[in-house]
């Protein structure tokens, strides 16, 4: 018997060691928490200084309210994790290709009301409204907009000669003369002309905006039926202009199936390749990330094709936790409002902008102004004021962008439906032309036409 | 004193002796139970469950039957994913299959240093997976700047496309495969070799059978079942191939190394459909039952 009893205690024991753990969170009494998790990355010094600034301000003005850094980078495979156990921070970033989903799964929280209250959703550009929107209820506040763009490395454009008496770049205005300069740069270089994206969604998301100019477009919606056109004779073209460009031009990376989002970045930042496709909202990435000289980096609209000339646009939204409070969301909101990103010009928006923009310059990232996803006048005019007073770089090296994308209809935001689909199987295509001299184009873009039918057909026609 | 006990433990019930005798082996087992029960079994049925539920994150939404099935078949990549986890399967056994036998019986008949041979082959085992991964991605670079073009470079010969060539992509890959795990199976198959009765080979040669003769009629025979346990543990394993295609590749070009495990991660890590994972979760899971049940059977009948 005494055996039994020991052996009973030890099993319990060993037992317990199991399910050991746990605990429990304080009562809460009138306080509010926020978990913040667009606090700067640990080995980000500067933008931690910054927003160490931001929480003394924050509390000053609401004494009721913790902010707690909860530091939180967005990526799918750890989201679902983190929200379905609870753990997602009040306030987070994502990517603009994410928030429908994000809605879908119940992941993240309503806040139209407080966005209401704030009178915030009058002051949305429309397009990001709508990104962020779901049945009439708001789910996100946009941090920026972005459109897309060609980045160069200024320096290589210097060694081939194509720059002009500024030193600004002569850039490619269409896809046939960048062929030429990418063709040049690489003779006179040695560095690729051009880095194209084919190893994930971010090759098919950037030649969607390449194949706009050559007059593609991937979907439509014909008598309520979603409809696939990847196979049209401007498709075609498109795809063959980049099979061109690896066989006939030579001018890509050594390995394009091997090129995605950061790696574009880090061969414009070191000098690897001289022109790639690039959002005015990641002018860090090449420079602060990558070692790029702050004065090596400049922008130019994205090459017109024979039908026209297009950049793609979106945003990076803020979203919220689900099982966050109503107080909770309130007070993110206001602390967005002292980090200067609401619309709204008070002395505490104005100090958090400049002090943005000093940070960007002591940082080495160029200090140029954001794509506008607020509208509020007052607010745009202190945007520019605070970069004006913090200027790093000669603004000649993205006038063209900045002027291009503010002209009417050269917009255009992703393709509607089943748009991360849609670039699976574009990137498929790329692939095929960028590894196989002898790919059969129309062949290929028959097979993703069919394929991404299917796709829609057992997807959003389906409901 | 004794006689005393016995008699006892005779009054006593059915399920007092069963407890008596075994309640202790089952409280040493508890923990293990309960933890495989979390993390195992619990999982196994729920996954199965999710498979036929439409859902919202991973809360049940709606009973949808086998439609996530269907789904699933429907999709372009499926096709595709699955004769390429067959290649997998297929270039593991002839490239890796006799690598690690070959390799254990060389050893083992090695005088000297054995030791020094064992631990070499055992090295690569040990770089973490992800290293190993990305110096293959190095070597098979393609352009001037990969290892293995250069090696080429020096000898006159154009640089290749190694990976970035849809018909050697799997073959690489699974190339890759055997460098890293090749070695930790030949340990096994020395150990086997090991357990042989050197009487066995002394007999033979005095009977004058050569090298040859000895490893057709004494070696491979006291190792057979051991190589068939690791046959079907092989396609086991390599049918789940996940993270090698994943980060060397990502199942290109053109869906050239897409592997079935890639589809459960795109479905449940991209766009959080994790009925429809695990739908392809399941439908792994019943082509390697059958699979395992097929060699044995027919392994069995080799056996008669």
């Amino acid at each position: 018997m005494k055996r039994t009893i020991a052996v009973l205690c030890m099993g319990l024991a060993l037992a317990g060691f199991v399910f050991a753990g746990g605990s429990k969170d304080a009562a809460k009494d009138g306080k509010v928490t926020v978990k913040l998790g667009i606090y700067p990355e640990d080995t980000l010094a500067g933008d931690i200084a910054l927003h160490a600034g931001y929480i003394k301000e924050m509390a000053a003005a609401y004494p009721n309210v913790t902010i707690q850094p909860a530091q939180y980078r967005y990526a799918t495979d750890t989201f679902v994790s983190l929200a379905e156990s609870g753990q997602l921070p009040t306030i987070f970033e994502s990517w603009f290709t994410e928030p429908q989903k994000l809605i879908a799964g119940g992941f993240v929280k309503d806040i139209t009301a407080e966005v209401k209250a704030a009178g915030l959703d009058k002051k949305m550009s429309p397009a990001i409204l709508s990104l962020l929107s779901k049945d009439g209820k708001i789910y996100g506040l946009p941090r920026d907009g972005y459109a897309l763009g060609l980045m160069m490395n200024v320096d290589l454009f210097k060694k081939a000669g194509l720059v002009d008496k500024d030193g600004v770049p002569l850039y490619p205005k269409t896809w046939d003369e960048l062929a030429k300069t990418a063709q040049i740069i690489k003779a006179k270089t040695g560095a690729a002309g051009l880095c194209l994206l084919a190893k994930d969604n971010a090759g098919g998301w950037h030649y969607t905006n390449i194949a706009w100019g050559f007059g593609a477009t991937f979907v439509t919606q014909k008598g309520g039926k979603w409809v696939a056109q990847l196979n049209s004779a401007e498709s075609k073209a498109a795809l063959q202009y980049i099979k061109d460009l690896k066989w006939k031009y030579d001018v890509l990376t050594a390995d394009p199936t091997n090129e995605d989002w950061g790696t574009g970045f880090r061969a414009i930042g070191t000098g690897a390749a001289a022109m790639y496709i690039g959002a005015g909202d990641a002018v860090s990435q090449p420079t602060q990330t990558n070692g790029l000289p702050v004065t090596s980096l400049a922008m130019a609209p994205v090459p017109a094709g024979p039908k026209g000339q297009f950049s793609l646009s979106g945003g990076t939204p803020y979203m919220f936790a689900n099982n966050a409070t109503n107080e909770e969301v309130k007070a993110a909101i206001e602390y967005l409002g002292i980090m200067g990103r609401l619309p709204v010009v008070t002395d505490k928006t104005i100090a958090g902008l400049n002090a943005d923009a000093a940070n960007r310059k002591n940082e080495g990232i160029p200090v140029i102004p954001p794509f506008p996803a607020w509208t509020d006048a007052a607010y745009l005019k202190a945007q520019l004021d605070a970069n004006e007073a913090h200027k790093n770089i000669d603004m000649k090296l993205y006038k063209d962008y900045f002027s291009k994308i503010s002209e009417k209809g050269n917009l255009r935001s992703e393709e509607p439906m089943n748009a991360q689909d849609l670039y699976a199987e574009l990137t498929k295509c790329l692939q095929a032309v960028v590894t196989d001299k002898n790919a059969d184009v129309t062949a290929l873009l028959d097979k993703a036409q069919k394929n991404f039918q299917t796709i829609l057909d057992t997807t959003a026609n389906k409901k | 004193m004794s006689t005393a006990v016995s008699a006892l433990s005779i009054k006593k019930s059915p399920l007092s002796v069963f407890l008596q005798k075994n309640l202790s082996g089952w409280m040493m087992l508890l923990p293990s139970v309960i933890l495989f029960s979390f993390f195992m079994w619990v999982p196994l049925f729920e996954s199965i469950q999710l498979s036929l539920y439409k859902a919202q994150g991973m809360r049940f939404v709606q009973f949808v039957g086998l439609q996530n099935y269907f789904d699933v078949f429907a999709h372009p990549d499926f096709m595709p994913a699955i004769v390429n986890t067959f290649m997998y399967t297929f270039w593991s056994l002839i490239i890796g299959f006799l690598v690690p036998v070959i390799t254990a019986i060389l050893i083992n008949e090695v005088r000297k240093g054995k030791s020094l041979f064992k631990i070499g082959i055992y090295l690569p085992n040990i770089v973490p997976g992800m290293a190993m991964i990305l110096m293959w991605s190095f070597i098979f670079k393609p352009g001037d700047t990969g290892i293995l073009n250069i090696l080429l470079k020096f000898m006159g010969i154009p640089s290749q496309a190694w990976l970035t060539n849809p018909e050697w992509t799997i073959p690489l890959i699974v190339l890759t495969l055997t460098w890293k795990g090749a070695g930790a199976t030949a340990l096994l198959y020395i150990a086997g070799l090991q357990g042989i009765d050197p009487e066995l080979y002394e007999a033979a040669i005095i009977d004058g059978a050569g090298i040859w003769r000895r490893i057709r009629h004494i070696t491979l025979p006291n190792i057979y079942n051991l190589a068939r346990t690791m046959f079907v543990l092989q396609i086991i394993a390599v049918f789940q191939i996940l993270y090698e295609p994943l980060v060397l590749t990502n199942g290109g070009p053109n869906n050239a190394s897409i592997s079935i495990m890639q589809l459960v991660f795109r479905y449940a890590f991209q766009q959080f459909d994790y009925p429809k994972a695990a739908a392809v979760s399941v439908i792994i899971s019943l082509i390697l039952a059958v699979l395992t049940a097929l060699s044995f059977k027919l392994n069995k009948v080799q056996d008669m």
